[in-house]
């Protein structure tokens, strides 16, 4: 198919005494969408922080876009500034609008000019439906929009990855479904993505690729149908039955 | 000047030959309409008016006295006294009298006043030889002050008019303020007099001494002010590098930066005050008090104000680093762009309120002679032995720190309500239907859970900051990785 834009090879990270990752091994190829599930603690949160270095691996490499993140001379912002991300909660910076969320790291990172970073800024947000809402602040904005703010910041920096951390998980239920749309128009329009979630009906529609984690391995990996439909394991089926 | 100078010719011709005294003599007569007499001033003199002070204030109520002793042929049937420009006549009489000898004449005598000139007039003249006193009460020289000798004139039985001469003798005059003669007319009205004969009133709310405390405090006031305004604005970024240097990642800025803090923090400014005031002139270094007082407030300052952002820094939402971060800014874009931006909105009521404290602080500078609002109070309470003074410095202070309070107080409410956003996440476990699938509501539970510490921690503000900052590792995670 096509080539790998990150490759993860024996990954462990451990905080002091506990094990959060062990021996993960994991390639996204260009275009995909791989949904990570798993119940809490599982380490799917630290995985998706590892590949841009948020956190440091204890052991193992990463390569994105053959680049070896976890050397100590790459140049970390450039890899980051490839490589979006999108929190649970949103992280907005409070004091100022939604324009100049978008348009800070453009500014500072890729040295665009105010015109541009204003153009693009103005762009995505429309395309994520907030045209409208430029000139507020975040504390003007619903969670949703806050989220879809987030994400065109991300996308403002053209991103050759996006990484969700469960980014519908401090929504209101209402709310969950402009992101999700957001992202799934994303996911239609090519774009690399790794999507740590709860939302068992985006994994199974949107994903090339789901992966269940627990206890910091990668338990079980497939198409939806394989995972969703016929799970090989025992703990997958638990957690699936749970859910369901 | 020219009573002055025909004297001045006569001391001349006595002092030379009986011939020059002739010639003089002659000359004298010649140049003098009246025949020259020998009526001398004897005494010209005003009795202290200042508080605390022995000299002769203008504009002030004094009895001026004037002595004359006429010659053994002379008797005087009038003296007019005639007092500079500017002055006011006595407002309770002239006493004349007259002595012959070590006896006391009683002579009837008319006193007139017209322009600036009293006049004493005698029924009877003044048998000769007699010696002539006349005191103005409750006169008062001009505001502006200066040297005054006598003048007027007198005459004689045998009706001619002389000027008096001034016997060399004149009168100090302190010029006075214009408050100065505000406090005097308080001084004379009935209410404070009243006011001031409660004892505890008169010590600590002299009205007469407020008047003429608060300009002098003023200036005080003003280089207190100049210290602060210009102190405060260098101790912030001198703090922020203290701050910078306290939580670097390199041990050996961190020991410097905690050091310092430590130091300034651990020991009282008075004491760092004397230490610069007193040590640096001993190795030889010479400053303007002012300049010096200046530094010392920005060293002081500086280390708590490090402090203050310092918790500032650490109470931001670790998720604002992660952004700024994954967004591929570097850790001085973050600082300078995302979080110190955010840390200014928290800080500064705390910041104010060390401000406050700097102003406060400026009255220690006092002890080493900067003319600030304590420096001008002790000295006019030393003077008058009336506690008045601080009373009026307390006033300037107040003047400041109690606006200032306001401020704060407006701005912390602001912090604290001025985020519908975090209400709102924070209703979101209520707000999720309990009949929601499992799946929603075990998301909205691990979620909320988080969000909810999030909201928290954002909406206490800085108030409430230790337990977030306690909480933070992220910070010092984020220092011992990359960067």
């Amino acid at each position: 198919m096509s080539e790998p834009v990150i490759r993860i090879q024996n990954l462990e990270k451990t905080f002091g005494d506990n094990t959060v990752l062990r021996d993960i091994n994991l390639e996204v190829n260009r275009g995909e969408v791989v949904v990570v599930l798993g119940p809490s603690g599982s380490g799917k949160s630290t995985m998706l922080r590892c590949i841009n270095r948020l956190e440091t691996p204890t052991a193992g490499h990463i390569w994105f876009e053959d680049v070896d993140v976890c050397d100590k001379h790459t140049n970390l912002n450039e890899v980051r500034s490839r490589l979006g991300m999108v929190f649970q909660n949103f992280n907005l910076f409070p004091n100022l609008t939604a324009k100049k969320n978008v348009m800070l790291a453009q500014r500072k990172v890729l040295k665009r000019s105010a015109e541009e970073a204003e153009r693009v800024a103005i762009a995505r947000l429309e395309e994520v439906g907030l045209g409208e809402r430029v000139d507020y602040k975040p504390s003007e904005l619903s969670g949703g929009q806050q989220q879809r703010v987030a994400i065109a910041r991300a996308l403002a920096m053209d991103p050759h990855v996006m990484l969700f951390d469960e980014a519908t998980s401090a929504l209101d239920p209402e709310l969950v479904r402009d992101v999700l749309g957001v992202m799934r128009g994303l996911a239609e329009g090519g774009m690399t993505m790794i999507v740590v979630t709860h939302e068992m009906g985006f994994a199974r529609d949107v994903a090339d690729r789901v992966i269940f984690m627990d206890g910091g391995l990668i338990v079980e990996e497939g198409t939806p149908e394989q995972v969703f439909d016929n799970p090989q394991h025992q703990r997958t089926k638990d957690f699936l039955g749970h859910i369901a | 000047m020219g009573p002055l100078s025909r004297f001045a010719d006569i001391s001349k011709g006595r002092g030379v030959s009986l011939a020059l005294l002739l010639l003089a003599a002659v000359l004298l007569a010649c140049a003098l309409p009246v025949q020259a007499h020998a009526l001398t001033t004897e005494r010209f003199t005003a009795k202290s008016n200042q508080d605390g002070a022995d000299g002769i204030m203008g504009a002030t109520d004094t009895r001026i006295t004037w002595q004359g002793q006429a010659d053994a042929d002379e008797q005087l049937t009038s003296v007019t006294i005639t007092l500079p420009e500017g002055s006011a006549l006595p407002t309770d009489g002239t006493t004349v009298t007259v002595l012959d000898g070590l006896t006391r004449l009683n002579l009837p005598s008319t006193v007139t006043e017209d322009g600036t000139s009293v006049t004493a007039a005698f029924e009877e003249p003044t048998p000769a030889g007699t010696m002539v006193m006349l005191e103005l009460n409750n006169a008062r020289f001009p505001a502006e002050g200066g040297t005054y000798s006598v003048a007027g004139t007198y005459t004689t039985a045998d009706g001619t008019t002389a000027d008096l001469p001034d016997g060399g003798k004149t009168i100090q005059v302190t010029g006075t303020t214009p408050q100065e003669e505000l406090a005097s007319w308080l001084g004379d009205q009935g209410w404070v007099q009243a006011w001031n004969s409660n004892k505890f009133l008169h010590l600590f709310f002299d009205p007469t001494i407020v008047v003429t405390t608060v300009p002098a405090v003023f200036w005080g006031w003003l280089l207190a002010l100049a210290l602060v305004a210009i102190s405060f604005p260098l101790a912030i970024p001198l703090g922020l590098c203290w701050s910078f240097l306290r939580m670097a990642k390199n041990p050996v800025s961190r020991a410097i930066g905690s050091t310092y803090i430590n130091i300034i923090r651990g020991t009282p400014l008075f004491l760092q005050i004397y230490i610069a005031f007193f040590g640096l002139p001993l190795l030889g270094i010479q400053m303007d008090n002012f300049v010096l007082g200046i530094i010392v407030l920005v060293m002081n300052s500086s280390a708590y104000l490090a402090e203050i952002f310092r918790a500032g820094i650490q109470s931001i939402n670790k998720g604002q680093f992660e952004a700024a971060r994954s967004l591929g800014m570097n850790g001085a874009q973050t600082m300078i762009f995302v979080i110190i931006p955010q840390t200014f909105r928290r800080v500064i009521p705390t910041m104010t309120s060390e401000f406050i404290l700097m102003y406060k602080d400026t009255s220690l500078l006092a002890a080493v002679g900067v003319m600030e609002i304590m420096m001008y109070s002790k000295t006019i309470t030393a003077a008058t032995g009336n506690v008045t003074p601080y009373i009026v410095a307390a006033f300037f202070y107040l003047v400041v720190t109690i606006p200032l309070t306001k401020v704060i107080n407006v701005m912390e409410e602001r912090l604290v309500s001025g985020r519908p956003k975090h209400r709102r996440t924070n209703n979101l476990p209520e707000k999720t239907p309990a009949s929601l699938s499992g799946t929603v509501a075990a998301v909205a539970a691990e979620g909320s859970e988080a969000a909810v510490a999030q909201t928290m921690r954002m909406s206490e503000g800085f108030s409430h900051g230790p337990q977030a900052i306690a909480s933070d590792s992220l910070y010092a995670k984020m220092r011992g990785k990359d960067v």
